[in-house]
């Protein structure tokens, strides 16, 4: 243990003996670790909002529509749809909207001829719609069991409606639907996973059938999954749906395109890996080259370490370990420096840092293992340089 | 008399084809309490003898004792430890490591002896102190002048305590005055214990010891006694 200590002793002031040649030739493994580093931080930084988002949205929302073997133009759901639904396992909520066809929706006298032309939707929409989304309502209140009792012309706006009808918080407002002025009840929060329904008007079950003489029947279907089995919860719903008829429902994970928008830009990511490991590699050489020029430089040092006593094993090893030192040191420093990189870029870009840690020690351990082998060469040879040659006597 | 170092009919033959003697069928002893000159021409064979009896070079033939121990049984790792322990060099280009202090330089020799480290530093102080440098001890080589970088390596040679200091033409680089200095230091090392050997070919160095061994072609041509002869 002592001699282990002493021999650290020995490659160490070696190293610190030679600062600039040390610090030159740590550049390898610095640069190579810090080009990884950097490489994989910078580009999962990059998507690092959409990660964050995802994770706040969560990846278990489906969203299913009908095919066109339920009805003719537009396709509908059964009534019962939810229910059906709701006997897969793996759903945790349903709810269901219904496009209502031909209502104009005025927020103010004067605007018909605009909102003629670019119609906004109305639909009649289920009371848990809301918590199935996971979507707050910002303003009011959502639609009720009271308001379908009560047969109240009731609406909830989309959060994009509500901004382009200037609608302030807790005003008394109402809107015409055809013919019929409806009350608006509140506002629903911004719908990140169908971003459709920030643009319409919700109302309920009642109103559609009483005032548009709709039959109700949904064409959308949001259905919460639990977690981990959306893509078998997915699979599962057409025929859940069908009931052993043609499966032509449609499903869609909404998350899966913004998860395949969040995974980081591979290639991109892989060449400045390779690059870091060329780097390393590179370095690698250096490392070679150095220590073996040193070897040479040093070599009265070996003949007399070896004079005093010293064995070729201690010698060597007092060789390797510099070379070791250089890996470490280098890795660490190269880490750091690629933390740093990471942390300073996603700040001016305004990203949100991802690093990954857990892979860290592997590059770490990348560049020790190829310092240590670079010096394995330059060590081998000094532990066999002859005493005698090198010592010049007489 | 305690024989210390032994050559016993020793050759050492250089080259494949044609063979080289460099030393032919020498026999040697070096006694405990022995100021030993090694002298001779260039080509003599004195470095040869110096690897040889330094315990750095194998011979082709014959055996080495050092300490009684036959040194071409031993492997090379023993032979460091052995020579580590017995022997204590003073080279002419003194070969100090230039990145040490003239601390630094003398610990190396005790490295690796399972010393601590405030163990080391202490006989390294003791052994600089002996040589007169021990205000020296923080400076490196270059901050030191040749007669200085050679007692530093006095000191390396002697802070292990071997039998034997051998010495390779140890004032050649050295101008008059500190080689007379160095000369006196090599007396002061005498004891009975211990041999000091001092290979050279300057005769007045030689002369200063109280045995000379002339050398020629290979071969020892004289052992002349000199403190009889100059008593």
């Amino acid at each position: 243990m002592n001699s282990v200590r002493e021999l650290l002793g020995v490659a160490w002031s070696g190293l610190s003996a030679r600062r600039i040649r040390t610090v030159l030739i740590m550049l390898g493994p610095i640069v190579g670790v810090a080009a990884m580093v950097g490489a994989v931080g910078l580009t999962e930084s990059a998507k690092g909002d959409l990660k964050a988002k995802l994770a706040e949205l969560g990846t278990n929302l489906v969203i299913a529509t009908p095919g066109s073997s339920f009805g003719d133009q537009t396709p509908t759901f059964p009534e019962d749809v939810v229910e059906r639904v709701h006997r897969i396992e793996t759903v945790e909520s349903a709810a269901t909207t219904a496009e209502i066809a031909g209502v104009i929706a005025l927020p103010s006298a004067g605007s018909e001829d605009h909102f003629a032309a670019f119609p906004v939707p109305v639909k009649a929409a289920d009371l848990v719609l809301p918590s199935v989304l996971e979507v707050p309502v910002l303003s009011g209140r959502w639609l009720s069991q009271a308001d379908l009792d009560g047969e109240a012309r009731a609406v909830v706006l989309g959060s994009g409606l509500a901004y382009e009808y200037g609608y302030l918080d807790g005003e008394i407002r109402s809107i015409r639907l055809n013919d019929k002025d409806y009350g608006v009840i509140g506002v629903l929060g911004p719908v990140a996973l169908d971003p459709a329904l920030d643009n319409a008007v919700f109302v309920t079950q009642w109103a559609a059938e009483e005032d548009f003489g709709t039959d109700g029947l949904a064409n959308k279907m949001y259905v919460r999954s639990a977690q981990g089995s959306t893509e078998d919860t997915a699979d599962s719903i057409p025929t859940a749906v069908a009931l052993g008829g043609p499966d032509e429902v449609t499903v869609e994970v909404p998350t899966d395109i913004l998860e395949a928008s969040a995974q980081a830009d591979e290639t991109l990511q892989q060449t400045a890996l390779f690059a870091g490991l060329l780097a390393l590699a590179v370095g690698g050489l250096g490392i070679a080259n150095v220590m073996s020029i040193s070897v040479i430089q040093r070599s009265a040092e070996i003949g007399i370490r070896r004079a005093v006593g010293h064995t070729r094993a201690r010698v060597g090893s007092q060789f390797l370990l510099e070379a070791l030192f250089i890996g470490l040191l280098g890795g660490l420093v190269g880490a750091a420096l690629g933390v740093a990189v990471v942390y300073g870029i996603s700040a001016l870009a305004g990203w949100v840092v991802v690093i990954a840690y857990d892979r860290i020690p592997i590059w770490m351990s990348l560049a020790l293992a190829v310092s240590v082998a670079a010096g394995l060469f330059p060590s081998v040879k000094a532990a066999r340089l002859e005493p005698l040659e090198t010592l010049r006597l007489g | 008399m305690t024989v210390l170092l032994e050559l016993d009919g020793v050759s050492r033959v250089y080259g494949e084809g044609v063979p080289v003697y460099a030393l032919r069928d020498v026999s040697l002893q070096v006694n405990a309490g022995d100021f030993l000159s090694i002298v001779g021409p260039s080509g003599s064979g004195k470095s040869t003898m110096l690897g040889l009896l330094g315990c750095l070079d194998l011979p082709t033939s014959g055996t080495i004792r050092i300490g009684g121990v036959d040194v071409g049984a031993l492997d090379d790792a023993s032979r460091s430890v052995l020579r580590g322990q017995s022997i204590g060099f003073v080279f002419q280009q003194f070969h100090l490591i230039p990145h040490l202090t003239a601390l630094g330089n003398v610990e190396t020799a005790l490295l690796y002896r399972g010393l601590r480290a405030p163990e080391r530093r202490r006989r390294a102080g003791e052994a600089l102190a002996m040589v007169g440098l021990a205000a020296r001890a923080d400076h490196r080589p270059v901050q030191m002048s040749g007669g200085e970088q050679q007692r530093v390596a006095i000191a390396r040679a002697i802070v292990t305590q071997p039998l034997i200091v051998l010495a390779d033409e140890p004032t050649g680089a050295l101008d008059s005055t500190n080689a007379a200095n160095v000369l006196e230091i090599f007396q002061e090392l005498q004891s009975p214990e211990r041999a000091v050997v001092i290979v050279t070919h300057d005769l007045g160095v030689a002369d200063s010891a109280a045995r000379k061994v002339s050398m020629r072609d290979g071969q020892v041509v004289g052992d002349e006694n000199l403190a009889t002869a100059h008593a």
